[in-house]
């Protein structure tokens, strides 16, 4: 320790002592006679705690997560790993191999941060131990030669040394300084130390980190995120069979979905109508209405971007919008076979595709042949050399183009079919060229197998709905880290000492300063009104004892 | 609300005046290095008349030796070597002694050139800073919703923040480097990113974005400044270890006027634990926003990846100063990457890797 140099200052409780965690590397190994397995744990152990292994894993953390956001995740998005699959035949499965196609699930990223955190408890542990004992010792003796610290200043004063260092320490226990007296009266100094919650901040910060680790596990293993797209007009309740999809955490199970239910009653959106920015969405808004618990009473919200819904624990998000054409099919006996708004979906994300939706349409009770539709739904339909494109995302002048099929839907057999996709395997095809239709327009099949009409549209919205009881303890324990993180900053842990020696007419006072840390800077002013304090206290005492005499 | 065209052209006229009056401050700076005076044996006058005046003043020497002109070494144990902690000696003391000098009369005395200079950069900032906040009444929302606002807002602070050091240390030899780099960077920004003032989708319409991109353009504007700072820090060590292998003739004209390297190096770890909480905290902000708005608070988006990966080499960066064998050359090498992790994430990932921060604005 810096101050602990003149001889005088034995090994006293606090001196040799710090309360940063710092095993240096290289120095714990036994040496001399062979190693037992208990010699290398400790090796090790403390090599993990410290602070070199920490700045290693640390880097390995930053550079492990750079794969993370440079290929596509499965979780984020699937679509671009099979992508990726397809345009890297014979990369795609080595680094899948190597779990970089889910860097965050993989198990050596788990590696790094798990290293990283038993780092962080054997070297946050002790020094919460250190702390508490640190807060009961007395701060070290006061150096012989003051003037050789960082900060220091010299004065003489017409008081007698005892006196003068009396005086002393009531200025700085004033301040608050821990202090610790001179067990000799005859030699006369005071060490006081102040800024002990720099050290509480740091490892309330550690700590901190742990618990997010903790918060955010706790959602993985409790927590649930599901889908659904509700056509506007419907219902549903928030049970497994009725979701798109559900993505339960480990622990979680499909009885812990909230039991509420929600109907979509009406959904709009708007858009800059003109300039370059011309299409793009300026805000949603979907008006439900809701039941927490089925026989409960029924609310009504609006679901905006950015204003979920909480509901029972979870929340419901407006995460995505569009557009189901309504369709009305005959099949060949002259029967309404199918007659229901059919969810198409944008083309392309953004707001470049001004929501030109892609759809099929399925209808297996149609006779003696299923039918089925692929087609294009345009909110605003212009004709671009004989395609039909979407001039703006609002549906002013709505539009369908659509190719019917005719034969097996092939929906009896082989694996579930996407509700978005036609298997044309076993179909034929009845039209050469899409077909366009405006609203109340019909197409009639050929040979007689039909008609289709498209009656209208509604819009529908894709909700999510997810559950984290990890988010408010994660949120905690952020908050934490940050207010441990500025008080680590702004508290400075620091050390004045005072000596007096007779001399002149009295004695010589000197004080010495350190900061041990000081991270924003400040400790120079502090010392230098201190100092002057010190000195102004010594010449007020001197006037006062000549008053008296 | 519409925009307001006409204060749109406001905005950008400043800007122009801005980056017009920004590069004169940098002609001036320059100038001060070719014709100024130079400043080091000053520095060592004044410290010593201050530090007479002083100890005829009060005795109260706070300041025990130069911290300009280096001299005994540096009060630092075998225990400190190997517990990790750099010992505030007097080499590497608290003091930068010209503090004595109010800062007006500081500037008055550095010679025409650093007064000229400081008066620009004044200037250039107020004009800087008119042209963010016509932004903003011209779009009816905080101006840093776009990738061309937010490097127009960052610049801002970063130059703002560097003012306040430049005042506060008296560091302006550093002002050709600060400032040369915010003219750079705004001057990409009006070639390659420029974006007319306009309207935000759904999900960026929220106050916790507000909040959020607040906080990471101050952040992103103090690293700017430790960045340049480790830059000057790195070619000045690199010098003194030439100097010191005798490839290079001590007694540099450019390198004698430069802040000493300790004081660059304290300059530096100031200025990001300045920037750190605030990096920490936008972070945490943007999360809440990702919440809202997406339904989970963290999800590896890669902007959020590379906000994190930012975050850790900061960290890093923080340990490092705290671990025998880091420090110094090191440290600063740990903070630039983090700064060049900063950078590709607003010029690379937020532009050409698609994610759910539709923020770029630029096609
Ligand atoms: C999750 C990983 C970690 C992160 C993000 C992190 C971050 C930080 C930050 C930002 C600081 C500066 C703030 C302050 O001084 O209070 C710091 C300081 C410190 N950290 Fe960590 N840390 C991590 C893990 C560890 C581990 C594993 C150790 C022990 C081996 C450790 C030991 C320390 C020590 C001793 C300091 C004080 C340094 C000083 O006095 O200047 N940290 N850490």
């Amino acid at each position: 320790m810096t101050d602990v140099r003149a001889p005088e200052a034995g090994p006293s409780p606090a001196a040799g002592q710090d309360d940063r965690q710092a095993a240096p590397a290289g120095t714990g190994r036994p040496a001399g006679r062979a190693y037992g397995i208990a010699d290398w744990l400790k090796w090790g152990w403390r090599q993990l705690t410290s602070m070199r292994i920490a700045l290693v894993l640390l880097f390995l953390l930053a550079l492990g997560t750079v794969p993370g956001s440079m290929l596509p995740q499965e979780g984020a998005d699937p679509a671009g790993v099979q992508q990726y699959y397809t345009s890297h035949p014979a990369l795609a499965p080595l680094l899948n191999h190597l779990g970089l196609f889910n860097v965050f699930a993989a198990p050596w990223f788990a590696a790094i941060y798990l290293l990283l955190f038993a780092s962080l408890v054997g070297c946050v542990v002790p020094r919460t131990f250190r702390l508490a004992g640190s807060a009961r010792t007395l701060p070290p003796r006061a150096p012989r030669h003051l003037t050789r610290l960082p900060h220091s200043a010299e004065y003489g004063t017409a008081l007698p040394p005892d006196q003068a260092v009396e005086v002393a320490a009531a200025v700085l226990s004033g301040h608050g300084f821990r202090l610790r007296r001179c067990d000799a009266p005859a030699d006369g100094w005071v060490s006081a130390e102040k800024g002990y919650l720099r050290e509480v901040g740091n490892l309330l910060f550690h700590l901190a980190l742990l618990g997010v680790l903790v918060s955010v596990a706790l959602g993985g293993l409790f927590g649930y995120k599901t889908d659904r797209l509700l056509v506007q007009g419907d219902t549903f309740a928030d049970t497994a069979s009725a979701l798109d999809e559900i993505h339960l955490g480990r622990l979680a199970t499909d009885a812990d979905l909230a039991p509420f239910t929600i109907t979509l009653n009406h959904f709009s959106a708007s858009y800059i109508t003109s300039g370059s920015q011309r299409g793009q969405p300026l805000s949603y808004d979907a008006q439900i209405s809701y039941t927490a618990h089925p026989g409960g009473p029924a609310r009504t919200d609006n679901l905006e971007v950015n204003h979920p819904l909480s509901v029972d624990a979870a929340k419901v998000y407006l995460i995505g919008h569009g557009y189901a054409p309504v369709f009305r099919v005959t099949d060949a006996r002259g029967q309404v076979v199918y007659d229901a708004p059919t969810p198409f979906i944008a083309a392309s994300s953004g707001s470049s595709g001004n929501l030109l939706s892609e759809g099929v349409v399925k209808v297996p009770d149609a006779q003696p042949d299923q039918l089925g539709f692929s087609g294009v739904f345009v909110p605003t339909a212009i004709d671009v050399g004989g395609t039909l494109e979407s001039a703006f995302p609002a549906a002013d002048y709505p539009a369908v183009s659509l190719i019917a099929y005719a034969g097996n839907l092939g929906m009896d057999s082989g694996p579930p079919q996407s509700v978005y996709a036609l298997d044309t395997a076993g179909m034929r095809r009845l039209t050469a060229d899409p077909q366009s239709l405006l609203p109340g327009q019909s197409l009639k099949l050929p040979g007689g197998q039909g008609t289709i009409t498209f009656t209208g549209y509604v819009p529908w919205v894709s909700l999510a709905i997810t559950h984290d009881p990890g988010q408010v303890p994660a949120l905690a324990c952020g908050i934490a880290a940050l207010g441990g993180l500025l008080l680590s900053f702004m508290v400075r842990r620091r050390r004045v000492f005072v000596r007096a020696r007779p001399g002149g007419p009295g004695s010589t006072v000197q004080v010495g300063g350190l900061a041990r840390t000081d991270a924003s800077g400040g400790f120079e002013a502090e010392f230098a009104s201190l100092a002057a304090e010190l000195r102004s206290a010594h010449d007020r005492a001197v006037h006062a004892q000549h008053e008296e005499e | 609300m519409p925009v307001n065209l006409a204060l749109g052209h406001v905005s950008n006229d400043f800007l122009i005046a801005a980056i017009v009056i920004y590069s004169l401050s940098v002609v001036a700076f320059a100038g001060d290095f070719a014709f100024g005076r130079p400043r080091r044996a000053e520095t060592t006058v004044r410290v010593r008349q201050a530090r007479a005046r002083a100890a005829a003043l009060a005795t109260v020497g706070a300041a025990s030796a130069a911290a300009g002109g280096g001299g005994s070494p540096p009060v630092t144990s075998p225990a400190d070597e190997a517990l990790g902690r750099v010992a505030s000696g007097p080499a590497a003391g608290d003091s930068m002694p010209e503090l004595a000098v109010p800062a007006l009369r500081a500037i008055g005395q550095a010679g025409p050139w650093i007064r000229t200079a400081m008066t620009l950069a004044a200037v250039a900032v107020a004009a800087h800073l008119t042209a963010v906040i016509t932004r903003g009444l011209a779009v009816h929302r905080a101006p840093w919703g776009n990738m061309y606002e937010f490097v127009t807002a960052l610049t801002c602070v970063a130059a703002i923040f560097f003012l306040f050091v430049m005042i506060r240390y008296r560091a302006w030899a550093l002002g050709v480097f600060v400032m040369g780099a915010v003219v750079i960077t705004l001057g990409l920004a009006e070639t390659v990113i420029y974006t007319a003032a306009g309207q935000l989708v759904p999900a960026l319409q929220s106050y916790w974005l507000d909040i959020h991109v607040t906080a990471m353009t101050l952040a992103t504007g103090i690293f700017f400044v430790a960045a340049v700072l480790g830059v000057v820090y790195l070619v000045e060590d690199r010098y003194a270890r030439r100097v010191a292998a005798g490839r290079a003739a001590p007694g540099n004209g450019i390198m004698s006027r430069l802040p000493s390297i300790e004081q660059l190096d304290r300059l530096t770890y100031r200025t990001i634990v300045f920037g750190f909480p605030v990096w920490t905290f936008g972070v945490i902000a943007g999360a809440i926003w990702a919440d809202q708005a997406w339904g989970r608070y963290w999800g590896w988006d890669p902007v959020e990846t590379w906000a994190f990966i930012t975050w850790v080499l900061y960290a890093a960066f923080l340990h490092a100063r705290a671990t025998a064998g880091f420090r110094g050359r090191r440290a600063h090498y740990i903070q630039l990457l983090g700064f060049a992790s900063l950078m590709f994430n607003i010029l690379v990932v937020q532009v050409f890797i698609t994610g759910l921060h539709s923020y770029a604005g630029v096609s």
